[in-house]
């Protein structure tokens, strides 16, 4: 009979459960979502792929300047946050959006673009 | 067995279990006479995973072990690292990790107390408390980013940083927290039904629990004084004021008072460090392939259901050598097996819920021969041609 | 020829068949919405309005299912115990007076005949036995175990339950279920007329006859606090363990028609049946169940679960006597020593 007080209050309140998905949660501003991506600052260091526990992240075109973007296997991807820390120039971060099912195990891979920039023209040789 | 006696089995799949394990019971109507325990369903194979990553892939590694004691696991893993390597870690990041290793301890305890009122079929008991859990959820939520798997202990220090402009809104949480747990006391104290359950039943004496190694909440419920925070402090814990929580009652009862006072005590401490915290640096920066110097470390922290024992040899690359795990599921098992003896079999789950128990931890694979005293393990070939000549039979 | 008509349509649309099963399914909504909002949560929600159709889509959904019997079961008693399960409550409700077809005014059962309290109270015993058969059939341990403990509840509510039960039948000086709630009504209208002490201490030992046969009613329909026979967490859902398919949809409805059963016995032996002032008798039967309802699963949210041991020793050192000692007081006030 204890917790009859609390059953009989609580029967009139509004109940604990939100009707997702009419009614959502605002996620905090640390939530670990999806990834985001600046090509113009990225490198191409390749440290986010060496640091990633799952191996999720992929160089397109090779690493150095002729990286021509990532390839990041959500599928695989823990969350940690671990490329957000690691990368020098703060081009790869977490977004808080949290809504990631998808219906093809493909649509998982979200494909990042760069475009390298124009490699040094090779000085005229003298004759 | 006489004619009388039948053999009941309990899992691997049985909703009396959270995780998949076995339990073959010999029933002589509905009196448990013998208990024969089957581990290992769990076994993934984390050791050997972690012998071909980096230290802070490895991070994550542990962190996975399980679910609930997920950042106890990383506390002790960056501990034995830390402590092999020779890294010192700056003081606002051991009360952080302190912060972390006791809001993990609330959140789990609140778990076990849901669970455990399911067990005994009292449904209502248990989505009551698990909403009351939510508040600390939201609040580990929005520090470290994530509901479980917090990912907060690196190694040299902590990833996320406290912010001070929350601290008030956090202390209201935390005394939230401790009102809804003091009246989850009153009702589990005076409801008769969760009485009836609970007291009595799955007995064992401190001699006993002594003998068979119990650890953390299941030998404090039989008045051992072992918590590990008392007996051989790390981090802060020999700064910080709190109760060692210990309770004659041996029963199911004792194991419900001794979580209950546990989450009390872990508010405090929370509340404690949010009073106390220094400023400065949170981590010494620790490049992910810097390579620890050779040398070995063993590190136990008191995770919420027991003592946690982690070991790692390095042999000076930036990967372990050896990494070992003893979860205290392990050490647990022994005592619930001489509790079950002698009960019903209503009591099952009520006795086996009443240790906490984590075979996510658990399983490792090791070969221990008593009567020859040694002990060893196999490779992955020996493994593949046990299993196959095994389903030949 | 028009009896005959009226006798089919009493027997088949309203109040027999299709109501009772509709009003089943009703009951089950109430029941269902009524815990939720007490453990705070939604209960069915989306099918028609706040989920009134719960019930249905879930029997829609168990015939359509695969419907397996195993290898190792008694295949003629595991197929046929769930007819018994079903048909017979919905026997016995016949027997309730709720509304007559041809007065809008005034209720009579579609049988009736002095000692048709006994029948119905027969016809659950039967129940059970059918049930402990379906459990035992089933070839599964865990069935075997439910199915003894179905057997052991029953040795421990069915004293009680008949006993507190034979109370008002003594004050009504009838065993027709119809005449007990003829002489409630009578009763209650001469003491709103003229209120006297005898009357009121003949109410205050009715309610505690209506406390023990809740109590027993828990144990008859294996709801919380008394679901051992049913345990999730102990024997995987006990005597139904190997059902599934058109099989259980047909338990299901069972325990339905066995809630409104009991219900029904509620309000007929103790809150006066359909009788009351200004509605037609079948509103005030359905507001009154429905009262029933609520109390009982008010109770089944309220309290864990019991051992099975408890539920028998705690019935025969408490139960038993106090419903001795009530029947004694019902004797002494009707003045038939």
């Amino acid at each position: 009979m204890a917790m009859e007080r609390e059953l009989l209050k609580n029967a009139f309140r509004k109940p604990a459960t939100l009707i997702y998905p009419f009614e959502k949660v605002e996620p905090p501003e640390g939530l670990r979502g999806k990834h985001d991506y600046d090509g113009d600052k990225c490198i191409g260091c390749g440290l986010c792929a060496r640091v990633c526990p799952s191996f999720a992240i992929t160089l397109k075109g090779g690493p150095g300047p002729k990286c021509t973007g990532l390839l990041v296997d959500l599928g695989k991807c823990l969350f940690c946050q671990q490329c957000e820390e690691v990368c020098p120039k703060e081009a790869l971060w977490l977004t808080t959006a949290y809504e990631l099912a998808v219906l093809n195990k493909k649509d998982c891979i979200l494909d990042f673009n760069r475009t390298p920039p124009p490699q040094p023209q090779a000085p005229p040789k003298k004759a | 067995m006489s004619d009388r006696q039948f053999v009941i089995p309990i899992g691997p799949q049985h909703p009396a279990l959270k995780e998949p394990t076995s339990f073959y019971f010999t029933v002589d109507g509905e009196t448990v006479v013998d208990v024969e325990p089957r581990i290992g369903y769990n076994h993934r194979g984390i050791e050997k995973a972690m012998e071909s990553r980096n230290y802070i892939q490895n991070l994550y590694i542990t962190e996975r072990v399980c679910g609930i004691c997920s950042n106890a696991h990383q506390t002790a893993y960056t501990g034995a690292v830390e402590e092999a390597g020779g890294i010192q870690i700056p003081e606002r990041a051991k009360y952080i990790r302190v912060f972390f290793h006791e809001l993990e301890r609330i959140h789990s305890h609140l778990l076990w107390l849901g669970v455990a009122a399911h067990e005994i079929g009292f449904d209502t008991m248990f989505y009551y408390v698990w909403r009351d859990r939510e508040l600390v959820m939201d609040l580990l939520e929005e520090i470290s980013g994530n509901r479980v798997n917090y990912a907060i202990p690196t190694v040299g220090g902590v990833r996320r940083d406290l912010q001070k402009d929350k601290f008030p809104k956090w202390h209201k949480i935390l005394d939230a927290l401790a009102e809804r747990t003091n009246y989850y006391i009153k009702v589990a104290s005076t409801e008769q039904t969760i009485l009836d359950r609970a007291i009595g039943v799955g007995y064992l004496s401190k001699e006993d629990m002594i003998r068979l190694s119990g650890v953390g909440p299941n030998a404090r419920s039989s008045g051992v004084p072992c918590d590990t925070r008392k007996t051989a402090p790390y981090l802060l814990y020999d700064e910080i004021p709190f109760e060692h929580i210990h309770v004659d009652n041996g029963d199911v009862l004792g194991q419900v008072l001794v979580r209950v006072l546990e989450t009390l005590e872990s508010v405090k401490i929370c509340k404690w460090v949010l009073d106390h915290i220094p400023d400065g640096e949170i981590t010494t920066k620790f490049n992910p392939l810097s390579k620890i110097q050779e040398g070995e470390a063993a590190y136990i922290v008191e995770a919420q259901r027991g003592e946690l024992i982690h070991y790692t040899i390095s042999d000076g690359r930036n990967m372990p050598y050896r990494h070992k795990i003893r979860a205290p599921t392990l050490a647990n098992i022994p005592s619930v097996v001489e509790r079950l003896k002698g009960g019903y079999i209503a009591d099952i789950p009520i006795v086996l819920a009443g240790i906490d128990p984590c075979f996510s931890c658990t399983d490792r694979m090791a070969f221990y021969d008593e009567g020859k005293d040694k002990s060893w393990a196999w490779d992955g070939e020996q493994l593949r041609r046990h299993g196959l000549e095994w389903y030949k039979k | 020829m028009s009896g005959l008509i009226t006798t089919l349509i009493a027997v088949l649309v309203f109040p027999g068949l299709f109501f009772i099963l509709t009003y089943g399914l009703f009951a089950q909504w109430v029941s269902r919405k009524a815990a939720a909002r007490l453990q705070n949560r939604q209960g069915p929600l989306h099918t028609g309005w706040q989920g009134i159709l719960q019930p249905l889509a879930d029997f829609i959904k168990l015939v359509a299912k695969e419907d397996i019997t195993p290898a190792a079961a008694n295949k003629t008693v595991f197929n046929f115990t769930p007819l018994f399960i079903f048909a017979l409550p919905l026997a016995a409700t016949f027997l309730i007076p709720i509304q007559s077809i041809t007065n809008l005014w005034s209720w009579t059962p579609v049988a009736s005949f002095e000692g048709d309290l006994i029948m119905v109270l027969f016809l659950m015993s039967i129940v059970v036995l059918a049930i402990f058969l379906a459990g035992w059939s089933s070839g599964n341990l865990f069935g075997a175990v439910g199915a003894t403990r179905v057997a052991f509840m029953m040795l421990a509510y069915e004293i009680p339950l008949s006993l507190v039960a034979i109370g008002p039948a003594i004050l009504a000086r009838s065993l027709s279920i119809n005449s007990i709630v003829n002489w409630q009504a009578e009763s209650v209208a001469a003491f709103l007329a003229a209120p006297n002490l005898w009357g009121l201490v003949t109410g205050m030992v009715l309610f505690i006859g209506f406390a023990i046969y809740v109590i027993c009613l828990l144990a008859e329909l294996e709801m919380r606090p008394f679901d051992m026979s049913e345990a999730e967490t102990e024997i995987v859902h006990g005597w139904q363990v190997e059902y599934s398919g058109k099989k259980l949809a047909l338990l299901n409805a069972g325990h339905d028609v066995k809630m409104v059963l009991a219900a029904a016995l509620l309000t007929s032996l103790f809150l006066g049946g359909p009788a009351g002032p200004v509605l037609p008798p079948f509103i005030w039967f359905i507001l009154k169940t429905t009262f029933c309802v609520l109390i009982l699963s008010n109770l089944s949210v309220l309290f864990a679960r019991f051992r099975i041991d408890q539920l028998v020793s705690g019935a025969w050192r408490y139960l038993v006597p106090l419903a001795v000692l009530q029947v004694m007081a019902v004797v002494a006030l009707s003045g038939v020593i």
